[in-house]
């Protein structure tokens, strides 16, 4: 007897559009890039004018860090980041882990906004002095200021970073996707400003000579009482025991190579092939973070005196860097601005990719029942996890407030989280290695086979400097052990709390969900394999409060000839789709009521549809796909919240765009509340054409056909022909013309005709099972829809 | 001073030294396998996400 319950297929991999490695690469560089901006100046304030070389070790020992993600990333391991580290290291490790995870996580916000806040501070008091040099400030504001004007620069921090904070808190709410193209044009021009500082300052160390770095030696190093941390009281211990003061040097430059976690965050999304490209991308990275991060750190040294370099520059070592080299002063300036243009780019987006990768963290911490999913709960309007996002962001206003704009102290507080999430993961790929037996593309090497046994040398080795480095740091930073275990403590509460209540919540919800629904595990979404007919009808839904577009869609379709699927994304968001999802990872009451509700519509009508849950990276690529792989020959959805069905339909050309061949096209509708419908075609289609450019072609067709030898001429010769010639143009001299009568053309039509209007003919009669096509020629289309 | 605190010491700067000198072990090879990747060539066969 068959099953009354109703089938939800579970879809576990996550559905991503794949980057290139260079892509990858210029995501990870956004969050390890930006330590250059003030990993230098606070090792330098730690341990003194030797710290240029611990730096450059750092960037050296990161090429051994980058190795261990790339093998935990080639292992084919399913959950969220706690459930593998609990598979690995048990759950009250794991939840230590997942703690420090967050804390490095929501300090980059603050480390970041404060540094860029650093920069423009600085900037605005240099210009304010050079001003003043040329005589350009105005007695009064002397008399105001009691002297030059300036900016509090630290408290001018704090204003910037709360800004960007806040900016990034209303963005995230709203759901912004993250682009890797804006990370690559912002790697761009940090790449142009990079070969612009390394070749300027080769020449003025070729011009002017340089201050010698003092090597690496345990005399070399000057501990500060801060730097000494919980040692403060036997500050001989350093140069009694040599090494020791080496780790601790160490420990402090640490901090440099912050955001290379970001790499397993990136390699799900690799394109193909994905192992060779994810190596790809981690050499690019470690290589430009070396020269970056390390290089940089020793001219800071080699070129600033020592009168201004800490003194004045300590947080904005670049800018000073800049403000050293030869060359007028007014130019000097000038690249500075561009310096401080470059940072806030760069370390604003990294306050950016703080809250997105917490925000994803925590979902996932969530979906694997160690948080409450009262914190999923979707956004009344733009369906994002604003409860999360809301906990984060106060997180960080908390700590940049508490940080008086102190830039050492963050980055001593971000170290610990730092160190302590590398050395999670150390342990655990290192445990992992023996409980481990799955698929595994790549080992660290050297490894050694004796009497059957491994012996993982390289991975010991790397998880031996790690978890020393930890050890040292809790000793010598003694506000970054307090606030980071305080955190830790918190959130290791909040998640014991959370999984003991959702332990009991999720065995009721299993059975409530064994009840009504059959849950069915698929690795990726095959058509056949989810037994739905070619030509079905995709519907994806987000909020159980607007499902009128199903209604829309059971009122027309007639289920036993054609296939309604229902779909629902859950979105991964950068930083949580290191890891495809695992059946154990609960369903939230939001998504129970959402299937229920789904269920009991289509009830209503008495007709049948197939539920479908898939992991994604963004909504869009996961329709594009599903519609793709399940051959449907409609999606019909609802009219989104923040975007009109103009910006739906063209952020779902585009993801069809991205996806890779074979390709089918297929229709979108989009329904509103009010029952109007807009219809889209996505992928390349016959455009319709307006009366008076037939009768145009037919007016030429027949004047052609009078000409000698051209009485067997088609209309479709004519349309050849002039898109031949169309094209030609393009490419030529003549683009810019054409491009001119183009926006002429369109902003006519748009005034003209309203988008979306009837265009003599109603759409919200059409059939999703025999769509209408665009039939309004003012439409506008995705860009799938033009040819190309 | 402690001999605890000592031992413990010269267990951390073992453990630093020891973890670096494999360090430098796993850099090399990498290195050599980075040369090999960077310049060897993508399978031509794509496939599907």
């Amino acid at each position: 007897m068959p099953s009354s319950r109703v089938r939800i297929v579970v879809a576990t991999s996550v559905m991503l559009t794949f980057i290139s490695y260079w892509r990858a690469a210029a995501i990870v560089l956004n969050d390890l890039g930006s330590s250059a901006f003030y990993a230098g100046g606070i090792a330098e304030q730690a341990v003194g004018k030797a710290a240029p070389w611990f730096i450059v070790a750092v960037m050296l020992f990161s090429f051994t860090v980058r190795a261990v993600y790339v093998e935990s990333c080639s292992m084919f391991v399913r959950g969220g980041v706690y459930r593998v580290v609990k598979e690995a290291l048990g759950g009250t490790l794991a939840k230590i882990s997942v703690s420090a995870l967050m804390f490095d996580y929501i300090l980059t916000g603050p480390i970041s906004g404060v540094s860029a806040g650093q920069y423009i501070a600085g900037l605005i008091n240099d210009i304010f002095t050079t001003a003043d040099a040329h005589g350009w400030i105005p007695r009064a504001a002397h008399v105001m200021f009691n002297g030059t004007p300036h900016v509090p620069v630290n408290w001018t921090s704090v204003v910037f970073a709360l800004l960007v904070t806040l900016y990034f808190w209303w963005q995230n709410t709203k759901g912004i996707q993250e682009s890797s193209e804006k990370a690559l044009r912002v790697m761009q021009i940090t790449t142009v400003m990079v070969v612009i500082l390394l070749a300027w300052s080769a020449i003025t160390l070729v011009i002017k000579g340089y201050q010698p770095v003092p090597w690496p030696t345990p005399v070399n190093l000057h501990f500060n009482p801060e730097s000494l941390g919980f040692l403060k009281n036997h500050a001989d211990l350093p140069k009694l025991f040599g090494i020791l003061g080496i780790l601790m040097a160490f420990g402090h430059s640490v901090l440099a190579m912050s955001g290379e976690e970001s790499l397993a965050q990136v390699n799900r999304e690799l394109a193909h092939p994905k192992l060779k490209n994810l190596k790809r991308a981690a050499i690019i990275i470690a290589i430009y973070s070396f020269v970056f991060t390390g290089i940089t750190a020793l001219l800071f040294v080699m070129i600033i005196p020592d009168s201004v370099r800490i003194p004045v520059y300590k947080d904005n070592l670049i800018a000073g860097l800049a403000m050293y080299l030869v060359g007028p002063h007014l130019l000097r300036l000038a690249f500075r601005a561009f310096v401080v243009v470059v940072g806030f780019l760069i370390l604003s987006g990294a306050v950016n990719t703080a809250i997105i990768g917490s925000n994803g963290v925590l979902n996932r911490v969530s979906e694997d029942g160690v948080l409450t999913d009262w914190f999923r709960h979707p956004h009344r309007r733009y369906g994002t996890s604003h409860r999360i996002i809301n906990l984060v962001v106060l997180l960080q206003v908390f700590t940049i407030l508490a940080s008086h704009g102190d830039v050492y102290m963050l980055g001593e507080a971000y170290a610990f989280g730092v160190i302590w999430s590398f050395t999670f993961n150390g342990l655990a790929m290192l445990v992992l290695r023996f409980k481990y037996k799955g698929e595994r593309g790549w080992k660290v090497p050297p490894n050694l086979y004796i009497a059957g046994y491994e012996i993982p040398i390289g991975l010991v080795s790397v998880f031996l400097v790690l978890l020393s480095t930890a050890i040292i740091n809790l000793l010598t930073k003694s506000v970054a052990t307090v606030a980071g275990v305080s955190f830790a403590a918190v959130f290791f509460l909040i998640f014991s709390v959370s999984e003991r209540v959702n332990r009991r919540k999720f065995a009721l919800a299993e059975q409530q969900m064994q009840e009504h629904f059959q849950l069915l595990q698929r690795d990726t979404v095959e058509r056949e394999a989810l037994s739905i007919r070619p030509g079905n009808v995709l519907v994806p839904v987000r909020d159980y409060n607007t499902l009128h577009h199903l209604k829309w869609v059971l009122e027309r379709i007639d289920t036993r000839e054609q296939d309604v699927v229902v779909m629902t994304a859950r979105i991964s968001q950068f930083g949580a789709a290191a890891y495809d999802l695992s059946m154990e990872q609960i369903f939230s009451d939001y998504e129970q009521q959402l299937f229920t509700r789904t269920v009991s519509i289509a009830e209503s009508f008495g007709k049948h549809i197939s539920l479908l849950v898939v992991p994604a990276r963004d909504v869009w690529s996961a329709i594009a796909q599903t519609a793709n792989n399940l051959e449907s020959s409609a999606v019909v959805t609802g009219l989104s919240s923040k975007m009109t069905s103009e910006e739906q339909a063209f952020a779902i050309g585009r993801a069809w765009e991205a996806m890779p061949d074979p390709k089918r096209q297929f229709v979108l509708q989009i329904v509103h509340p009010d029952g109007k419908v807009d219809t889209f075609h996505i992928g390349p289609h016959t455009p319709s054409m307006k009366t008076e450019d037939i009768h145009l072609v037919h007016r030429l067709w027949l004047n052609i056909t009078r000409e000698r030898g051209l009485d067997k001429v088609h209309h479709n010769d004519i349309l050849t022909e002039a898109l031949t010639r169309f094209a030609r143009d393009y490419a030529g001299r003549d683009r810019d013309e054409i491009l001119k009568e183009l926006r002429k053309t369109s902003r006519h039509t748009v005034t003209t005709r309203p988008i979306g209007g009837d265009g003599g003919r109603p759409e919200s009669d059409a059939n999703p099972s025999e769509p209408t096509g665009p039939s309004d020629e003012n439409k506008q289309e995705p860009p799938a829809a033009r040819p190309q | 001073m402690n001999v605890l605190i000592v031992v413990g010491i010269r267990t951390l700067e073992t453990m630093f030294v020891a973890g670096g000198i494999g360090s430098f072990l796993v850099l090399i090879l990498t290195g050599i396998e980075d040369i090999e990747t960077l310049l060897g060539s993508d399978d031509p066969s794509r496939k599907r996400w």
